[in-house]
């Protein structure tokens, strides 16, 4: 993408950063990520495939020295990750600057993707995102009663070889150390992963936090559809508190917060809570 | 196909009740020395706060064959802790969105509120949730007891 290529020679240029984390075609067809640092090496850089830059941005900066001002050529998914991990202390924003792409509408309703696009766009257009809900992958997963649902998820889970790939590629999943590797919750050396425990609590962990980029999906080798588990959380949360994961750098998650600062829509008890305090004055 | 009677014919429902100390824990015991009318298959375990019940520690109740966990906390506004049952609360909801995603049912999750002398209450909820479960089917294929369509994986 010209307009891409042409901001990141001139951020390089100007000296505005030190770095450019975007994809480069090397030799032998090879697409990798990689900081440019050179401006005339700029014209390597591609942002095709899609690929996940937030776990990436976040060692980069990790290990670079204090004060490296990096800028990362990101998706809307991938700028939203970096949100979320920033405001867990994850990676320094203050040096951190986003090159925006827009994704293509072709490319939102592969990825289910309702905002396929970052705060800022330099490269491509605005495209109105898909719903999820209305693909039709994700209705035939979620369709049905819940002892269809139960046996359509059980025999899904099942093919998990437990390879870890589904954590090690989502953007947020940092914890060390992980509760995935604690005996306590995941019993070791057993394969298919006891399905309820491994990947629920997974799938819970990122109820508030999940950016919906569906790393975890693509680099599932058995197909298991990862990112159809976190939907139903991030509607309820947009629903009833207005909340996107990602979107704002200074908002905690509702979940964190009391309900007089955080209500959410309905009210301040849901109705589903029992009436132990019926007949209580 | 196994019907939810059927299941429960031989096996009776268990039910494992998290109560905070303070009031829910306290309840369910009063409950007991007034012997209240409740099911037998509960069993408590009383905690420091609703809030100190991780949502993984559901998971791992229902996939070591408990049908049903309760968490009692105090009254929205009456808690020890400042405002920890609410953020309980809304993180119980949330699970409960996952739960009926994956098709175990946000239903086997049965939050309540509640102070110290309202045991009357606590044999009340502890009835309905009872009756509820008896009526679900069992969480068989998710905890690996086979189920209808798919034969089982092998093993290591």
């Amino acid at each position: 993408m010209k307009e891409i290529k042409d901001m990141s020679r001139d951020l390089l240029e100007r000296r505005e950063v030190d770095g450019v984390l975007g994809l480069r075609q090397g030799a032998y067809d090879i697409v990798e990520p990689h900081v440019f640092r050179d401006p005339g090496e700029t014209s390597l850089l591609v942002t095709e495939p899609k690929w996940p830059m937030a776990k990436t941005a976040m060692k980069v900066l990790r290990d670079a020295p204090e004060g490296f001002r990096l800028a990362v050529v990101a998706r809307g998914c991938d700028e939203r990750a970096l949100t979320e991990l920033a405001k867990r202390n994850q990676v320094r924003d203050r040096n951190l600057r986003i090159i925006g792409v827009a994704c293509t509408e072709a490319r939102a309703k592969e990825c289910l993707c309702d905002r396929p696009y970052p705060r800022e766009i330099h490269g491509g257009r605005q495209e109105p995102g898909a719903d999820p809900f209305e693909d039709p992958r994700v209705r035939a997963l979620l369709e049905g009663d819940s002892r269809e649902r139960m046996n359509r998820w059980a025999s899904l889970l099942r093919r998990c070889i437990k390879c870890y790939g589904c954590r090690n590629a989502c953007p947020i999943c940092v914890c060390v150390p992980c509760k995935l590797e604690d005996e306590i919750w995941v019993e070791k050396g057993s394969v298919p992963a006891e399905m309820l425990v491994f990947h629920l609590i997974r799938a819970f962990h990122l109820s508030d936090t999940c950016v919906a980029c569906g790393a975890c999906q693509e680099a599932c080798p058995v197909f298991i559809p990862l990112l159809s588990l976190q939907l139903a959380m991030r509607r309820t949360l947009k629903e009833e508190y207005g909340y996107e994961p990602g979107m704002e750098r200074d908002r905690r998650s509702p979940v964190l917060k009391n309900a007089f600062e955080e209500p959410g829509t309905r009210k301040s008890v849901p109705a589903w809570v029992s009436p132990l305090e019926e007949n209580h004055d | 196909m196994e019907t939810a009677s059927e299941r429960n014919e031989g096996k009776p429902v268990k039910i494992l009740v998290f109560a905070c100390r303070w009031c829910g824990g306290i309840g369910a015991e009063r409950a007991g020395w007034k012997r209240a009318d409740l099911p037998a298959s509960f069993r408590v375990i009383p905690v420091e706060c609703a809030a100190l019940v991780e949502p993984d520690a559901v998971f791992r109740a229902l996939a070591a064959g408990i049908d049903g966990v309760a968490v009692l906390g105090c009254h929205v506004g009456g808690c020890r802790y400042d405002e920890a049952n609410h953020a309980a609360l809304k993180r119980m909801e949330l699970l409960k969105v996952l739960l009926d995603t994956a098709g175990i049912g946000g239903e086997r999750l049965c939050l309540a509120f509640g102070t110290a002398h309202e045991d009357h209450q606590f044999a009340a909820v502890m009835g309905d949730f009872h009756r509820l479960l008896q009526g679900m089917p069992p969480l068989a294929p998710w905890t690996g007891g086979g189920d209808e369509d798919s034969p089982r994986s092998v093993g290591t």
